[in-house]
């Protein structure tokens, strides 16, 4: 089943921060703790904790707790559904077509001024 | 319409291989036809950003070439060779690299797009961009190009954007 496009912007959403990049990095090695995630980080911890929800929120980490403690575990295969190649060909097309529709749009406005100059 | 052209009932997308998009824009469907199909207009936007393309060739006609190098922002350099296979003048552009100039099989086929423009009246066009891919070649192609190039580019534009938020 294709993986719906809601799915790969979630997970490209998710990437796009720099702490939430280098927390997968890390989880990708083995999992952790939130303190142990937390403490490479310069900031306060509701705010990291915002982060790992973020990541749980769109299929890339889970964690489980037992008692106080939050485990993290990264989870390949959304990162995989990602990956996908066809959502990939699809984000070169849309680019392309953006790419498209605005040189489309300046080489339009500039015949039209160009015209009305005669 | 073209009545020899190809029955639409021939482009039934396949949602696991085929991609379809499709846009309506504010511009008269001979100029989007001509950029389109023009090698110094495509040079300007068929290529991905940070990517370029150079050395575009496009013989439009069936089994004429169309070919171009794209280069990449590490200096990659990626050939794209091809062939037109219908031309029908500002309705319908269709392109493969499956075959190459003259038809001839290429070695490495990934992909044939599908391009309609229709006239929306009042100097508005809608135009359809189809890519098909065929079940074998896709893996191949994309670990070699459409997986780092757009994987890349997509990553690279989201680090972009994020530093600007």
């Amino acid at each position: 089943m294709p993986t719906s496009q809601a799915t790969v912007d979630g997970v490209f959403r998710a990437l796009a921060d720099p702490t939430r990049r280098s927390v997968l990095q890390r989880l990708c090695a083995s999992p952790a703790s939130v303190s142990e995630l937390a403490a490479p980080f310069d900031m306060a911890l509701p705010s990291f904790v915002q982060h790992m929800r973020v990541l749980e929120r769109c299929g890339l980490v889970r964690s489980s707790k037992r008692g106080r403690v939050r485990t993290f575990t990264v989870e390949p295969k959304r990162l995989k559904q990602a990956e996908d190649w066809l959502a990939v060909q699809r984000r070169l097309w849309e680019q392309r077509l953006n790419q498209l529709d605005t040189y489309l749009l300046q080489l339009h406005a500039q015949r039209q001024s160009d015209a009305s100059e005669h | 319409m073209n009545a020899s052209a190809t029955p639409p009932s021939l482009w039934t997308p396949n949602p696991e291989l085929d991609l379809v998009l499709e846009r309506d824009i504010d511009v008269p469907r001979g100029l989007v036809w001509d950029v389109w199909t023009t090698p110094k207009h495509l040079e300007k936007w068929f290529c991905p950003k940070p990517w370029y393309t150079t050395d575009i060739v496009m013989d439009l006609r069936p089994g004429g070439e169309f070919s171009s190098v794209m280069h990449g922002p590490g200096g990659e350099v990626m050939p794209n060779k091809g062939c037109c296979l219908e031309v029908v003048h500002q309705e319908r552009l269709v392109f493969t690299d499956t075959l190459l100039a003259g038809f001839r099989p290429s070695p490495k086929p990934f992909f044939t797009a599908v391009v309609t423009l229709q006239s929306l009246g009042e100097g508005r066009t809608r135009y359809i961009a189809m890519a098909r891919h065929g079940e074998a070649s896709t893996r191949k192609q994309h670990e070699e190009m459409g997986f780092h190039h757009g994987w890349g580019a997509a990553l690279d534009q989201l680090v972009a954007l994020a530093k600007t938020l």
